[in-house]
């Protein structure tokens, strides 16, 4: 019994094997399935499928589709092109907008196996999802995959500089795109050379695309793809590659020009710091002032020797002594000397031209020869006047020019009056002299005080004028006052000299000023009239006053003068006009510090004339001494106070007075 | 999808006035008294608008269906889809159905055909309206989407109406809105009737679209080039 059982189990063994041993039996085959239909132009379609087991025995595919409201079942027209497990739809049995349901059969010997049937839409036809065994139907997408699109060109266009890329194409050849059928959309995507990372551009329905913002000198590689209006992306195309030239960036060259500008005004900025930076420095970090005692050493500070620091600290001028020199601090003064009398000359000699003279009336003298025709003090008046008057030309300028030179010459003719020798109006003759040089051509030219000569002209205009408009009372107050002070006397004479001496000068009148001359003359007639009555009273203001000049100081101390050289020497009376007068000599200086001359006269011409050189004030002392010439019994002396000091007004006083002479 | 639908929405906002110019009588045969005022549209403007027109009606639909798709059905009810047996309302019509048939119809016939198809699917968009609404959690999208397409749908026939017009000289008169209740019924489907149904109209109408934008594309070209067209 159990070797019955045994062989029982054994034989059901085998025979359970058997099953497993016929591996290789036939069968029927495995079920396909249809995985997808494509249509590239949406005018053909082909579908694939995939076929099951084949059950061992050699199957075969077969593929039956059926319209919609149709009931014919059609095989598929052409296996082969589209390759293995395909059925290709050529144009004539493509229908869009018309469903198929397609079929497909897998056969072998055994039998046959249906698929399951699929809907499909040329237009919409599309990948199918197969899920595996777990769908049971499978739905096709409408899906029209059109083919890429060819002849794709790449090139490089340059626009201002900047190059970019223009990419061009063609539909797929078999897309009808011309006439509408097919209507297909375009992609495209740029990356450098081995880059990983796709820069897409859609481009729509155009044809062509530009890209920019390219990298100068990168390698593009460029695809384009399509995808009609309901369908799917195409595949791309095959990549063409692309070199974009070298350009130099524009955005980077004026980001030079601007790193280039900076740093050149930075440099600027830094020498201009470099060359400050001493007072930047003091600016800043001003310097700590250190100890400034005097004497301080800071050496010796270092050194530690306090005994020489403070020793040093010691100085020496401190307190101040006395071995500095007072006189050193004190402004300095000139020491003049002046006599009280003096003191108006020594101004005016000086400052004759710098104004008018302010001690007017403080050093008047009554003496009557002291200078000219007019006192100090009506001098300085008319100085005063004058000189304003004189500016006021000057100022003028050459407007005044001719007139000032006809005054000049008016006024040189009057000054040839002056030619009383003792009536040496001090003012004027300094300042004459210097002011008449062209008129008076012997007469030297003063180095003594150079005075303006306008003014001073000017000043002996006045002063001129001014003595012939005296009326004749004053004389008369002369005549009868002979101690009347100087200066009526001066002035009277001196207006009798202006005018009378201004009859000889018509002999060299300047045709302008004759009139005035005559004028004058006519004036001078009465006076000169009252003149001659008082005999004895022979001024010396008679004679033509006569401007000396200091020539020389011989060593003797003794001042040379020279009378200025009148042209002519003829007149009334004692109206002489000395010419080769001179006070040559200084007699010498009496205990007033009177400075006494000599005349001495030159000329032949000697007026006979008794005139007594008599000084009212006092007596004079008048030397007529004639070295070589003849002898003057006319005495001229000049008023030995006050012609010396009207001497003195002509001559320097710096020779004058051997004092304040050094 | 959402870049592409924004797009497409940008165009259709754009082009309202032109639509509203395509509505308007472009014609002005009938006033012959007037000399100013009328100037009519160019056959070929007229046909260039006009394809645009369907252009966009029919990008709008497929973007409503793929909406719809996503919302309402799931997987395997797609699957089904295709044998729910719902056909769609203009199989009846006589409609080239590939190139080569197309290439021997007439301008005429294509005309036609697309004015038939137009015709067609004015009432059925306006129900799809109403069925729409009763939708819970119908996207707003979705709603507008069809309500522009069935707006734009009149507007389209009306410049077809034109064309044929202008083209084959034929006066036509406009669809009236027919009584059919061909469409409309008491009671209320189910939910996943309703939802089938409206999925097929939807994706019918989404091919009629497209036809009538095929064939007005071929009939432009036919304009151009008569002898390189289908």
């Amino acid at each position: 019994m159990m070797k019955k059982f045994r062989e029982v189990i054994l034989l059901l063994l085998l025979l359970s094997f058997v099953p497993h041993a016929e591996g290789t039996r036939y069968s029927l085959p495995g079920k396909p399935a249809l995985t997808r239909c494509r249509s590239p132009e949406k005018e053909t379609f082909t579908c694939w499928w995939e076929p099951g087991s084949d059950g061992g025995l050699p199957t075969t595919y077969a593929l039956y589709y059926r319209k919609e409201n149709s009931e014919t079942v059609y095989e598929c027209p052409d296996y082969h092109t589209a390759g293995k497990n395909s059925c290709f739809f050529n144009k004539n049995d493509t229908s869009i907008w018309v469903n198929y349901n397609i079929t497909v059969v897998a056969s072998n010997a055994l039998g046959s196996t249906f698929s399951d049937p699929v809907d499909i839409d040329v237009v919409y036809i599309g990948e199918g999802d197969v899920e595996g065994e777990v769908v049971l139907l499978l739905i096709i997408q409408p899906d029209v995959k059109p083919n890429p699109p060819e002849k794709v060109a790449v090139t490089v266009m340059e626009d201002k500089g900047w190059p970019f890329l223009r990419v061009s194409w063609e539909p797929p050849h078999k897309a009808d795109t011309r006439s509408g059928w097919i209507t297909l959309i375009y992609e495209l995507r740029v990356k450098l050379e081995g880059e990983n990372e796709w820069e897409m551009h859609l481009a729509g329905q155009q044809k062509m695309f530009n890209i920019f913002s390219l990298r100068s000198g990168g390698r593009y590689l460029v695809q384009v793809r399509c995808k009609p209006d309901h369908g799917f992306w195409s595949e791309w195309s095959s990549a063409s590659h692309i070199k974009v030239p070298d350009y130099f960036h524009r955005e980077r060259s004026v980001w030079i020009l601007i790193t280039v500008f900076f740093a050149f005004i930075f440099l600027i900025v830094s020498w201009c710091i470099h060359i400050n930076s001493h007072s930047l420095k003091h600016c800043i970090l001003p310097p700590v002032p250190g100890p400034k005692i005097r004497g301080f050493d800071k050496q010796l500070l270092k050194n530690g020797k306090s005994e020489d620091i403070f020793s040093a600290l010691v100085v020496s001028d401190f307190p101040p002594t006395s071995s500095s020199n007072y006189e050193d601090l004190l402004v300095e003064y000139l020491e003049v000397y002046i006599p009280e009398e003096q003191e108006l000359i020594l101004e005016e000699s000086k400052d004759l031209h710098d104004g008018c003279l302010k001690p007017k009336g403080s050093t008047f003298d009554s003496d009557s020869g002291r200078g000219s025709c007019d006192s100090h003090t009506l001098l300085m008046d008319k100085c005063g006047e004058a000189k304003d008057d004189g500016r006021q030309t000057d100022q003028d300028g050459s407007q005044t020019g001719s007139e000032a030179q006809r005054q000049q010459a008016a006024w040189e003719q009057e000054a040839l009056t002056y030619a009383h020798e003792d009536m040496i109006s001090p003012d004027m003759s300094s300042g004459r002299v210097k002011t008449w040089p062209s008129v008076f051509s012997p007469l030297p030219q003063y180095s003594l005080s150079p005075l303006s000569q306008p003014s001073s002209l000017e000043t002996a205009k006045q002063h001129c004028l001014s003595d012939s408009l005296f009326p004749p009372s004053s004389l008369s107050s002369y005549l009868t006052q002979p101690g009347q002070s100087t200066k009526e006397a001066l002035r009277s004479s001196c207006s009798d000299f202006c005018s009378s001496n201004k009859q000889p000068l018509l002999l060299h009148p300047q045709p302008d000023a004759r009139h005035q001359l005559q004028a004058r003359s006519d004036v001078s007639i009465s006076s000169i009239s009252h003149k001659e009555a008082p005999a004895g009273l022979q001024l010396p203001t008679v004679r033509s006053t006569e401007y000396v000049e200091v020539h020389t100081v011989n060593e003797e101390d003794m001042v040379l003068l020279h009378p200025v050289p009148v042209g002519h020497s003829h007149g009334k009376g004692c109206l002489q006009t000395h010419q080769g007068e001179d006070y040559s000599k200084v007699n010498g200086v009496d205990k007033n510090n009177v400075l006494l001359l000599q005349r001495e006269v030159m000329e032949e011409q000697v007026d006979m004339c008794p005139c007594e050189n008599k000084d009212a004030n006092g007596a004079t002392e008048s030397y007529c001494t004639s070295s070589a010439q003849k002898s003057i019994p006319c005495i001229h002396t000049a008023l030995p106070v006050q012609e010396e000091k009207a001497v003195n007004g002509y001559v320097d006083t710096a020779t004058m007075f051997p004092l304040p002479i050094h | 999808m959402t870049l592409f639908f924004i797009q497409r929405s940008v165009w259709a906002l754009l082009l309202w006035p032109s639509l509203l110019t395509v509505s308007m009588p472009l014609d002005c045969k009938e006033e012959q008294g007037s000399l100013s005022g009328c100037t009519s549209i160019s056959q070929e403007k007229l046909l260039d608008r006009v394809i645009h027109h369907a252009e966009l009606i029919y990008r709008v639909s497929e973007e409503s269906c793929s909406l719809f798709e996503e919302m309402f059905l799931p997987f395997p009810l797609q699957l089904q889809s295709s044998q729910a047996g719902y056909a769609c309302i203009t199989k009846a019509l006589p409609m080239p159905s590939s190139k080569s048939e197309i290439q021997q119809i007439s301008d005429k016939w294509l005309l036609h055909s697309v004015l038939m198809l137009v015709q067609s699917w004015i009432e059925p968009l306006v129900y799809l309206q109403t069925t729409m609404d009763r939708y819970d959690h119908a996207p707003d999208m979705l709603l507008n989407k069809t309500k522009w397409v069935s707006d734009k749908l009149i507007s389209l026939e009306q410049g077809v109406v034109v064309l044929i017009k202008k083209m084959l000289d034929e006066g036509m008169l406009a669809t009236t809105y027919s009584e059919q209740g061909l469409f409309q019924s008491d009671v209320q489907p189910e939910m996943l009737e309703s939802v089938m149904r409206d999925y097929t109209l939807l994706s019918c109408f989404k091919k009629d679209a497209h036809k009538m934008e095929t064939f007005l594309k071929l009939l432009k070209c036919r304009q151009t080039d008569k002898y390189n067209c289908p």
